[in-house]
Formats: structure tokens, sequence, C-alpha cells
């Protein structure tokens, strides 16, 4: 591992994307932040924009609207990053399968603008704090 | 106040609807063919002092329904008037955005799913669908144009 990779992850900066979630991950996003999970005890934080960040946390099925958006998201986070799919719905449109404004679940939005991009995925509706936390950790350790 | 005395009071518009249903203790429907939809919005609106709530569409295939909602808050009734819109290739009806700004938004919304023209609309550009989303194509129709 090159020491770039080492520092990284030891703290991971995240940026938060919602593309058409219904808010329900995203609250349990915000509760990963309260005190009681405290993720900034990991070296974790969420950020204010993408260039700062080392992790994109993606909530929702992607819309028609927000796919182009997604991508550029992506284009301007600094890499290596990882991009962590959020819910049923990030993983693979969840309940929104068949809805005719929704194009494609985030992995295949992403993958469109980069084949080799980081994904992990932690479903559940939503998933629970813990949930998302060990998905981070489990990614983390896998890279 | 019951439903009877709310039917007693539409008396002025009675010639304009066509049909009058009461489901439930609080819930009563009223219909109408798509000219006179103005006229009988206008007057629940105004004369009876209802509040309005929400509309909604509905293709029937045949022909479009537009609903509109109201609700009278002190007696917890539910009014809803139905407009029928018989040309189902140029689904037209005239705007209640004129005087009730609060159906604005939702006209607007119709117009985008199901593609039913508001006539006289403060403002008909694009709500909910997205700004790359073919013209002419109304995704919450039976029969969508693929």
């Amino acid at each position: 591992m090159s020491w770039k990779m080492w520092s990284l992850k030891k703290s991971v900066w995240v940026f938060h994307v919602n593309t058409g979630a219904c808010n329900n991950c995203d609250i349990e996003i915000v509760n990963c932040l309260t005190p009681k999970f405290d993720i900034e005890r990991f070296g974790m934080k969420l950020v204010g924009s993408p260039r700062h960040a080392d992790a994109l946390l993606v909530t929702g099925a992607v819309t028609r609207q927000a796919a182009p958006r997604l991508k550029e998201v992506y284009r301007q986070t600094s890499k290596p990053c990882v991009v962590f799919a959020m819910g049923a719905c990030a993983c693979d449109k969840g309940i929104f399968h068949s809805g005719y404004h929704i194009v494609g679940p985030v992995d295949k939005v992403i993958r469109e603008e980069d084949p080799n991009a980081i994904i992990a995925y932690v479903p559940g509706c939503p998933p629970k704090p813990e949930a998302m936390i060990s998905g981070v950790v489990k990614a983390l350790a896998a890279i | 106040m019951s439903v009877q005395e709310i039917i007693d009071k539409l008396a002025p518009i009675k010639e304009m609807l066509t049909e009058t249903v009461q489901t439930t203790d609080l819930r009563l429907y009223i219909s109408c063919e798509s000219e006179n939809s103005f006229a009988v919005n206008k007057f629940l609106l105004e004369e009876l002092g209802l509040r309005f709530a929400i509309a909604t569409a509905i293709d029937r295939e045949s022909f479009f329904e537009v609903l509109y909602h109201f609700s009278n808050d002190a007696t917890g009734h539910v009014i809803t008037t139905k407009a029928f819109i018989r040309d189902h290739d140029n689904p037209s009806i005239e705007s209640l955005g004129q005087f009730l700004p609060g159906a604005e938004w939702i006209e607007r919304e119709m117009h985008d799913e199901f593609g039913i023209e508001f006539r006289n609309h403060p403002d008909m550009r694009r709500l909910v669908l997205a700004d790359d989303w073919p013209e002419g194509v109304y995704p919450l129709r039976k029969k969508v144009k693929k």
C-alpha cells in the first residue's frame, strides 16, 4: 500500500449526494454524524464540496435529471475516491425499478463515467447507521 | 352541516352539473363537463368559501378526468369536482390559476404528466419532468408513446 493510500484511509472525508432518494437514507446518514454513532471518531467527516472528499455517499435511484449531475460530481471528486451506493434504491433502483424517470442504479451511471471506479454497496431500506459504518469499514479494509 | 345542505347550496350551478354522488358522510363528488369546470370551481371557492386542497387527473383511455378537491375545514367535508374532457387527442380545460394561485403548480404538473392543456394559465412552463425529456411524451397516460 502506498503511503498516500494509507494516509487517505485514516481520515475519509465524505460528500453526500442525493440522486432522487426519498430522504430516508439521508436521515440515516445524518444520524451517523450524531453523538450516538459519531463517525468522526473514525476520521470520517462530512464536507461541503466534492473537491475535498475522498468518498461519495450516494443515495437514491438515479433519476434522469440527476444522472448528469452525479457524473459531474464524480468528475470533480479528487481521485482516488470510493463511491458508496447507500440503500436499496442506489444499489438496484429499489421500488422505483420501473419508474419512467429512472435511468439506472448508481454503479451503472458511475461506470459510464469511469469504468474502473471503486463502488461499494450498502443495501437496506434504509440501511441502519451501524450497517453504513460497517460497509465503509469493510470497503476500506478491502482496498 | 350535512351533505344535503351543501347540495342545496349548489342550486345556482345545478344546470351545469351532470351528477352528484355522496360516497360517505363527509365525501361528495360533483361532475360536470370541462366547459363548465371553471364556473363550477369558482362558485365552490368564492361563493361557498371552500378551501382548495389539491387537483388530480385520470386517463380513462377515451377521455380525461380532472378532479379538483375542496375541503370545508369547519365541518370536515371534502367535495370533489370531476371535469370530463371528452377530446382525448387534444385535451384542454380552462385553468383555475387565473383566480387561484394555489392551483398553478398542480396544473403545470398535470400538463407535464398527461398533456392536458390549461387554457389561460399564467405560466405553463415544465415543472416536474427532466429538462431533456422529449416534448409530446406524457408518462402517466395509459398508452405512452415510446
